[in-house]
């Protein structure tokens, strides 16, 4: 197959896509684009759900890297001086503690059952952003006592009836009203909302926090201990570098990444969405690639009295297969090209508005890689789906093919 | 240039065994005008298939300009179409989507001895000579069927085939169209010394022809220079 047999081929192709059947082209170019789309929105809605549940239990749970206790201790001891440690090293942003502690909250003939999370509110400003979810009120002061945050769906909705909830709550707290919450049998405190916030994350939005000065007024006692420490990373350090450096720093306690701590905690959730993801990759390049066999063979079948007349003068088989070849080539191309630049607004779409559930809000999370990965892949499936039939009606004898 | 020796093609449908040629045995000079002609189901047309590599004969022998086209392989057989045949069909057969200028080019375009700007000259000169260089980049659904005919007839010329098949070329043209087709078969075979071998069921085509093959049942029952036909 020579370089004129290929330009003949090319020619005959792009002459027949410009001036045959419009809407046949355009038609396939359609469906190459939708296959496209299709075989990247379901795996890049769970890259985007997979992303936002990581950011949200970095931001509201774990922090880049998490300091626990030592094997065998209930809680990370000498907190000063493991905190200045940790502050003191290169690449970190900030660290703080943290403190849940059981209780039961009552308001207004409602009782229910949440963590309180006790926190040092300037520090997690800097490796949270619960802060900047408060949507009435105000978030706590470094020195607050006597006042807590607490998430949305624990202050709850007064024009829902108990009887109509979803979930549990305390039937419609506002800013200012005041809640009592009993840390254990016997000890009980009144506590002034201050600011309610919504997260997004159902663990957080689950839950109310106060001060770590607070919470040394219940306990009567300075806290030099925390349940565990949240570290944020600066810029440009990876999670396993602060993991490591904590270790080699002398940091006794026990140090995990979030990475660590997702794989524990969802690696069965994430390799789900990973055989999903290969199960919805394999049925879209199934579709595709029977889609468009089906698609060039009605188009060969078409095309058979002229395949059998261009093969009578003389053109041979190769370059009436590499014809209808570079048919498919040509509009996979196109289609793909279409393909990413749907996706592509979809994503920004889905960026702007991402889909909210009670668990998580996704968006679609498409990579460079996702892109070309994806692209490659239904180009090889289309050049078969293309070839196969092409080179099947390229070897039908003449006779029969002039008959058509 | 071309000798047929004992030439058989028998078709099989289930048990009944259709003989499309029967022995058929003669030899066509270089440059001559050859008619075929015979009733519907006579095997002219098979008979021209067999001349032009489009179908395989049950047996028999075809020698063109000294090969064996048995012995040519599937691949040979096509340059052999290619390089040395220049065929004509009834519902012309153009491609659709080329433009005339294309359509006309495109066996050339596939030759190794054809350099882009030879092509395009050819092309040209060929189009100029069946006078319709003016429509060279129109569609041939544009064209009148005479001058789709016409346009055929330069692309099987532009290669300067040793051999031109026509198979019915007229079958779909008004008298006028097909003595306008006919005229210009005659200047070609006389201009070029072009061989060229038209199948035809209209008798007064004959008037065109050098020699004329009557077929019948698969066998030739009479051939013979035009006007001095007799039985073989």
């Amino acid at each position: 197959m020579g370089k004129k047999e290929l330009n003949v081929a090319f020619l005959l192709a792009l002459r027949s896509l410009q001036r045959g059947s419009r809407s046949s082209v355009v038609l396939t170019v359609l469906i190459i684009a939708m296959c496209f789309t299709n075989m990247v929105f379901l795996p890049g809605l769970f890259n985007g759900i997979g992303q936002s549940i990581t950011a949200q239990i970095v931001d509201y749970e774990t922090g880049n890297v998490l300091v626990g206790p030592k094997s065998g201790e209930q809680y990370v001891n000498d907190l000063d001086a493991v905190l200045d440690l940790i502050n003191g090293m290169p690449g970190v942003e900030r660290a703080t503690p943290h403190l849940t502690k059981a209780a039961t909250l009552k308001y207004r003939g409602r009782v229910l059952g949440v963590s309180v999370r006790v926190i040092k509110p300037g520090d997690e400003k800097f490796v949270s952003p619960l802060y900047s979810k408060i949507i009435a009120g105000s978030y706590l002061g470094e020195d607050d006592t006597g006042e807590v945050i607490i998430g949305k769906a624990v202050a709850g909705d007064r024009t829902i009836k108990q009887e109509d909830e979803f979930q549990p709550s305390l039937g419609g707290v506002q800013v200012g009203d005041s809640i009592t919450v009993e840390y254990g049998p016997g000890y009980s405190r009144e506590y002034r909302v201050k600011g309610i916030y919504s997260t997004g994350w159902y663990s957080a939005d689950q839950t109310i926090f106060t001060t770590w000065s607070d919470m040394e007024q219940v306990e009567g006692q300075t806290l030099d201990h925390a349940e565990y420490i949240t570290v944020k990373t600066k810029p440009g350090y990876t999670e396993k570098f602060i993991k490591n450096e904590l270790e080699q720093y002398g940091v006794a306690e026990s140090v995990s990444t979030m990475s660590d701590l997702l794989e524990k905690g969802m690696g069965r959730a994430l390799q789900s969405f990973a055989i999903i993801n290969m199960v919805s990759l394999i049925v879209g390049i199934v579709i595709t690639t029977v889609v468009l066999f089906i698609v060039i063979t009605i188009k060969t079948i078409n095309s058979r009295k002229q395949i059998g007349i261009l093969r009578a003068i003389g053109v041979d088989k190769e370059v009436i297969m590499h014809n209808y070849g570079m048919q498919v080539v040509i509009m996979a191309v196109m289609g793909i090209f279409c393909g990413v630049i749907l996706t592509f607004l979809i994503s920004l779409y889905m960026a702007a508005h991402p889909v909210v559930t009670p668990e998580w809000s996704a968006t679609l999370y498409l990579t460079p890689m996702d892109y070309v990965t994806n692209s490659l892949i239904l180009f090889l499936a289309s050049v078969v789906a293309g070839y196969v039939p092409a080179w099947q009606v390229s070897r039908e004898d003449i006779q029969s093919a002039m008959r058509a | 240039m071309i000798e047929i020796t004992d030439l058989q093609k028998i078709y099989r449908m289930g048990s009944v065994e259709v003989r499309a040629l029967d022995g058929v045995t003669m030899d066509i000079a270089k440059g001559e005008f050859l008619g075929i002609m015979g009733a519907s189901g006579s095997g002219k047309t098979t008979l021209l298939h067999m001349l032009g590599l489009l179908d395989y004969p049950s047996s028999g022998r075809i020698v063109i300009d000294g090969t064996d086209l048995g012995s040519l392989t599937d691949y040979e057989r096509t340059m052999f179409r290619l390089y040395k045949l220049g065929y004509v069909f009834q519902d012309y057969a153009l491609v659709p989507d080329l433009t005339v200028m294309e359509n006309v080019s495109l066996p050339a375009m596939l030759r190794k001895d054809r350099t882009g700007e030879q092509i395009k000259k050819d092309s040209y000169e060929i189009l100029q000579r069946i006078g319709l260089c003016d429509r060279r980049d129109h569609l041939p659904r544009e064209l009148s069927g005479g001058q789709q005919q016409r346009v055929s007839i330069a692309r099987a010329m532009v290669n300067r085939p040793d051999i031109l098949f026509a198979d019915e070329p007229c079958a779909n043209l008004d008298s006028e169209n097909s003595r306008m087709v006919l005229e210009l078969f005659r200047e070609i075979n006389e201009e070029f010394r072009q061989t060229i071998v038209m199948v035809s069921h209209e008798d007064w085509h004959k008037d065109y022809f050098h020699r004329i093959v009557r077929l019948r049942d698969g066998k030739v029952v009479s051939d013979g220079f035009n006007g001095k036909s007799g039985v073989t």
